[in-house]
């Protein structure tokens, strides 16, 4: 009898560690590839943004909210971008704030990896109004900008959500503002700052 | 007396402390391993709580995935094996669960860290935690369930594993290549270390026997003086 409510229990154990490892594995994948929502990036430098951009000059734009763990792999990766990027390269990370909220809000460990980048300006964006002029949703989107004011780039650069590492949109990025062709895009991982529905 | 059966009733005395030993120890490393699994499964949740505690919707958050693959996975991963060492210990099957599951929490401590090299030690410390088995086929169910690990999210999930989205076929033979460098010693010491104590058992068997054989003696000669007295 013993025996057999032993038997039963392991073999009930056994089968709720299958299904469970199992489910974790299925449900994190899911969460980590699926990307955001894909940014409607205007074709020239908004004129309307608080950014006084500088002509002659690339300009990169990341969007980020201060509080997406996933976000931390954007700034690394921003990291990599700007080593290899040329002397004429200014780079913008906008954290978004809700206005009800204090400046200390966004002071996050992403806020603080991003000042740590050398070259890089960090600013608020409060209640998303940059985003919003640039057509970001998602925490990591990234625009670049080439020095006559066109976007060249628009997406995320990370691999997945929260994977920092070599990926296309990392690579896409340092290929064009070291002369490559073409406009580039990737998929962009990371939290909502605006849903897509927000006016 | 019988002198001819001396040897093998040393020989299965060597035997059943040899397996005696060996109960007593892989009962002891299965509920150290109980407390180590525990212990692994309440750092994930930390470690999920402190690296990514929330997604964020604007101002809205929720608890974050991981946690809950932290809390939920880690049961998972955890449940069975801590079962067995408490109401299985020293069981062949539990030791073999124990190390399939040291290795799925290696895995997940690898996805929670965001695929953080520096945590690819702990399969590696692990394996060296799985050598005081003294058994090598506790190593290659371990070795077999990170290369199987590699090879099949290679295939479906090559981000997850190797940080890039079209990785060499070969790339997991290189990863459990390292991992089969690390078992060729450890294997090396478990058998050195069974020969040792299946050394130590026939010597204590010797002992036993010897002194068996001199109480054995010094009763027929107290026996002896005391026919002679009388």
């Amino acid at each position: 009898m013993k025996r057999a409510i032993l038997i039963t229990a392991f073999s009930l154990a056994g089968t709720v560690w299958v299904v469970t490892v199992a489910a974790a594995v299925r449900s994190i994948r899911a969460f980590e590839s699926t990307p955001g929502h894909a940014a409607a990036a205007p074709d020239r430098w908004p004129l309307s943004s608080a950014i006084a951009r500088e002509p002659g000059t690339w300009t990169l734009v990341m969007l980020v909210h201060p509080h997406c763990s996933c976000s931390r792999a954007s700034v690394a990766e921003l990291e990599a971008i700007v080593e290899k990027a040329p002397r004429n390269f200014r780079t913008y990370v906008l954290a978004y704030r809700p206005h009800e909220f204090g400046e200390d809000w966004s002071r996050s460990d992403v806020w603080t990896a991003a000042t740590r980048i050398p070259g890089v300006r960090v600013l608020t964006d409060v209640d998303a109004r940059e985003a919003k002029r640039f057509g970001a949703f998602t925490s990591g989107q990234t625009f670049l900008f080439d020095p006559d004011g066109n976007r060249r780039y628009s997406g995320g650069i990370t691999l997945l959500r929260g994977h920092a590492g070599l990926n296309s949109g990392r690579a896409e990025v340092i290929r064009l503002v070291n002369g490559g062709k073409g406009p580039g895009a990737h998929p962009v991982f990371g939290c909502a700052i605006v849903s897509k529905e927000a006016p | 007396m019988n002198t001819d059966s001396k040897p093998a009733s040393v020989s299965a005395r060597a035997l059943e402390l040899d397996i005696e030993h060996r109960q007593v120890r892989d009962g002891r490393i299965d509920r150290a391993f109980a407390i180590l699994l525990g212990v692994q499964w309440m750092a994930c949740i930390a470690a999920a709580l402190w690296l990514s505690p929330y997604a964020w919707a604007g101002k809205e958050k929720v608890l974050h995935v991981h946690v809950w693959l932290a809390v939920l996975g880690g049961a998972g991963i955890t449940l069975l094996p801590i079962l067995l060492a408490i109401f299985r210990p020293g069981w062949i099957v539990t030791r073999h669960v124990i190390a399939a599951s040291q290795m799925l929490s290696s895995a997940l401590l690898i996805h929670l860290t965001g695929g953080r090299i520096e945590t690819h030690f702990h399969v590696f410390g692990s394996l060296a935690f799985l050598a005081f088995y003294l058994d090598w086929s506790v190593l290659t169910t371990a070795t077999i369930v990170v290369a199987a690990d590699h090879f099949l999210r290679g295939i479906y999930w090559p981000e997850s594993v190797y940080g890039v989205a079209n990785p060499e076929w070969w790339r997991f033979l290189e990863h459990a290549g390292w991992v089969v460098f690390c078992d060729a010693w450890l294997i090396w010491g478990c058998l050195v270390g069974r020969r040792d104590a299946k050394a130590a058992a026939m010597r204590q068997a010797e002992v036993e026997h010897l002194t068996e054989q001199e109480q054995l003696k010094s009763a027929a000669l107290e026996m002896a003086l005391a026919e002679m007295t009388a």
